[in-house]
């Protein structure tokens, strides 16, 4: 990698220049323009990973699960020990095809089972709370471009909080552009340009932003034509407008999608089975899209969960909040496979599984790896990854 | 460290403050009237309120057919009231409230559960008792279901209520243990709620029952107390602990005084609740009438709720269709803010959690449809910059100098100083 970026250096070509230049020469000028896009994807409330990657030869997971545990038979198979939930078979033809990663046992020391507490400490990569910045928010300030990271979706998570920039939320990138009532354009802009201080001042700020972003978005977003058909729903409408920012070249290095609705405490069947459902086809219609429209080798998706929840199943067909889980992660770029080892589901911590997997260290393949960007700085240390990267 | 009391009467910018925090703003009428008053009798009149509703609310929740039709109406009604009520501090509060003893509609789905939800708001909304106030929420067939308590059985404890009770509605992180979690969630078995339940029975009312039956009478120790602790023990040694006081007091600073409080300054709050045994109303009337509130200027950025009924309540009140009331329940439901439905548990963030480019977008597009679009409610005078911003010579004023009434006011309600209180 190092060698590519060093050779064109030397060659000073134009990243601009890409077309018609031979094929590992646009790659290079690909990357070293920062094409390659990490779509993160937060599944909301404790997603139970024991059913997401179910260990269906294992005993132990059945005998604490009796009502809710996935039957075997039901089981899509990936490996003699694991297989995946039923309503993820939209992705098995990614998993056939290499393309689709299992991260085993993940988890962070001292794990905290408030939704609150710990989905902060995977938004900021901080398991000792102390930061109030997130992980992407430190990322974009390393990279120094506050549209280079943007949440899909209406508010913004801590994950992409910087202490220097707002980085953009953009609901739905139609609606995403600033039309003025005509004549009052000047006005408008007097007003914002008297002097402010405190949060007066950070409106102001934020109201620039918004309109650099938008102009920017509308710019380049009109070229996109999806190439695949996406199902119904916001989480699918949201990985569609996704696809449309990356094709349309606007320049994003992070783009963030969030799932909510897996706090399973009663009935968990129900509601986590159409969820992981509404996921996998969600995810299957974006990689189709991208695909199509060629853009499938910069796109990695990484996935994750602020906890799993506890083996056994509580007395209301659900599950309570639990610690370590699974991650996944899938595209062309990643090496596809379960990664890690599998829980003990008879040596646990409180009911919880133990974690062997730093979350950090998932990030750091990502930032380093994927994003050629200085993981050590932005998760202030050095942690080691499953190797999930192609 | 307790609060001192203003001793000045207020000036018209401090009677704009008052109303801009307790009421969502005010015209220049309202304003005025207020104006060289005592600031703890203009705090005690305002606390003073009783449970008198708006005349001639268009929504009547019963009327829905279905689950899905009777939650909107269950939000316009709500709207209508927040806009057009006679006691705005009420309702102000009643919204605090549904942002700390948090429910959703994702879950309540029942006529009569939410709407005694939210009267429960409303009567205890400057509760002289806290304790009490937890109880009843913890009783309430809204709460039974949101945090699944309906199904915490003995031996099959069900921790989602207990937990949160803890994390989120008293002591806050920190002074209890995963022990307590679970200890508490035993005292809490057999707390449910009967009918009221599934698709069919949305007017059925529920009503809170204590099956004897599915509770763990054994020994617990909770927060330090040992013995066959019940339900009702809990959730007294949970409301009366010390950090209680200043937790819940942080969420009123945050409320009324600044979206980052300061710390002394809610520890001033916080021994007066110790003092008062948890009386809120006596807190609040501390803090509105306070040197600290009248001194924190600007410093709470409104959330959508706020903005909508700021705007309209400083237009005066006109006269809107349902139809349009209801679309902005969900206007205010785009730029983040869905009455009965927060995100999560933990409630909206607040703060600068509500600023990003598309709620800013939104902002400005409503603010464009009540001052100049084709449907504008009828605006013969502009509102005063006071009305507007909260200050007689605002930042970028005379960027509206040239500008006609509905311009100019459009331009207000898109600065800063608007999304500010």
């Amino acid at each position: 990698m190092t060698n590519r970026r060093d050779f064109l250096k030397l060659s000073a070509l134009a990243a601009a220049a890409t077309t018609g230049m031979p094929g590992f020469l646009a790659r290079a000028a690909a990357q070293a323009s920062g094409s390659k896009t990490l779509v993160v994807i937060q599944l909301t409330g404790g997603n139970d990973g024991l059913n997401t990657l179910v260990p269906y030869s294992n005993g132990a997971y059945y005998a604490a699960r009796p009502t809710i545990a996935i039957p075997k038979k039901d089981v899509l198979t990936l490996t003699p020990d694991l297989g995946m939930h039923p309503a993820l078979r939209p992705l098995m033809g990614l998993w056939d095809s290499g393309r689709l990663a299992w991260m085993e046992n993940v988890g962070y020391p001292n794990p905290n089972r408030s939704h609150f507490a710990s989905m902060a400490i995977w938004h900021t990569a901080d398991p000792s709370q102390a930061q109030s910045d997130g992980w992407i928010g430190r990322l974009a300030e390393s990279i120094g471009d506050p549209f280079c990271a943007s949440n899909i979706g209406a508010a913004t998570p801590q994950a992409l909080r910087a202490s220097e920039f707002s980085l953009p939320s953009i609901d739905a990138v139609d609606s995403f552009q600033l039309k003025l009532p005509q004549g009052l354009g000047g006005a408008f802009g007097d007003m914002l340009d008297a002097a402010r201080s405190g949060e007066a001042a950070f409106l102001t700020q934020a109201t620039r932003q918004m309109m650099k972003n938008t102009a920017r978005v509308q710019a380049n977003a009109q070229k996109y034509r999806a190439g695949a058909t996406y199902p119904e729903g916001r989480f699918a409408a949201q990985l569609r407008d996704t696809a449309r920012l990356i094709a349309a070249g606007v320049g994003q290095r992070v783009l963030y999608v969030s799932l909510g609705g897996f706090d399973t405490h009663a009935g968990q069947r129900a509601e986590q089975d159409e969820l992981l459902g509404t996921l996998a086809s969600g995810l299957a219609a974006f990689h189709a899209d991208l695909e199509r429209q060629g853009l499938a080798e910069n796109v990695v998706v990484m996935g994750f969960s602020e906890f799993g929840r506890r083996v056994a199943e509580n007395g209301s067909a659900g599950t309570d909040h639990g610690k370590g889980s699974v991650m996944f992660a899938l595209g062309s770029g990643v090496r596809g496979g379960v990664h890690g080892s599998s829980p003990d589901l008879e040596d646990l911590s409180d009911g919880d599984i133990k974690y062997r997997q730093d979350f950090r260290g998932v990030y750091a393949e990502a930032l380093s790896g994927w994003l050629d960007l200085n993981a050590r700085e932005i998760l202030n240390g050095d942690f080691r990854g499953p190797g999930w990267l192609a | 460290m307790t609060l001192t009391p203003l001793t000045r009467p207020l000036s018209a910018e401090d009677a704009a403050h008052f109303l801009r925090r307790t009421a969502f703003g005010a015209t220049d009428a309202q304003i005025r009237a207020l104006v060289g008053k005592d600031a703890r009798t203009v705090a005690r009149e305002a606390l003073a309120f009783d449970q008198k509703t708006a005349p001639g609310n268009p929504f009547d929740p019963m009327q829905g057919a279905g689950p899905g039709p009777m939650i909107q109406l269950t939000r316009g009604a709500w709207l209508f009231e927040l806009v057009y009520g006679p006691h705005p501090l009420r309702e102000k509060l009643a919204l605090t409230w549904s942002n700390h003893f948090v429910i959703g509609t994702d879950k309540v789905r029942n006529v009569h559960a939410l709407a005694g939800y939210l009267g429960l708001l409303r009567r205890h909304a400057a509760t002289t008792s806290f304790g009490a106030f937890t109880l009843e929420v913890a009783q309430a067939p809204a709460m039974l279901r949101y945090l699944d308590n309906d199904q915490n059985r003995r031996g099959k404890p069900n921790e989602n209520f207990s937990r949160e009770l803890l994390e989120l509605f008293t002591t806050g992180i920190g002074p209890y243990s995963e022990d307590d979690v679970r200890e508490g969630a035993r005292a809490l078995t057999g707390w449910t709620f009967e009918g009221g339940r599934g698709n069919q029975n949305y007017r059925q009312a529920p009503r809170f029952v204590f099956n004897e039956r599915q509770h763990d009478a054994g020994r617990k120790t909770y927060l330090g107390q040992s013995g066959p602790l019940r339900g009702e023990d809990v959730i007294r040694l949970a409301a009366t602990h010390p950090q209680t006081a200043v937790f819940v007091s942080r969420k009123l600073h945050r409320a009324f005084l600044a979206d980052t409080p300061d710390g002394a300054a809610v520890q001033g709050s916080a021994e007066t609740w110790r003092r008062t045994n948890g009386n809120v109303r006596a807190v609040l009337e501390e803090l509105l009438s306070s040197e600290a509130f009248y001194a924190s200027r600007a410093r709470i950025i409104r959330s959508p709720v706020e903005f909508v009924v700021g705007a309209l309540r400083t237009l005066g009140q006109p006269k809107l269709e349902a139809k349009a009331l209801l679309n902005l329940t969900q206007t205010a439901g785009r730029m983040g803010q869905v009455l009965l439905q927060p995100e999560n548990v933990k409630g909206w963030d607040g703060g600068r959690e509500w600023i990003n480019d598309t709620t800013l977008l939104l902002r400005l597009q409503l603010a464009a449809a009540l001052t100049l679009g084709s449907k504008a409610p009828p605006l013969t005078a502009a509102p005063s910059a006071l009305a507007l911003t909260g200050l007689e010579r605002p930042p970028g004023a005379a960027a509206t100098l040239k500008l006609n009434p509905r311009q100019a006011t459009y331009l207000h309600l898109t600065s800063p100083e608007f999304q500010l209180a």
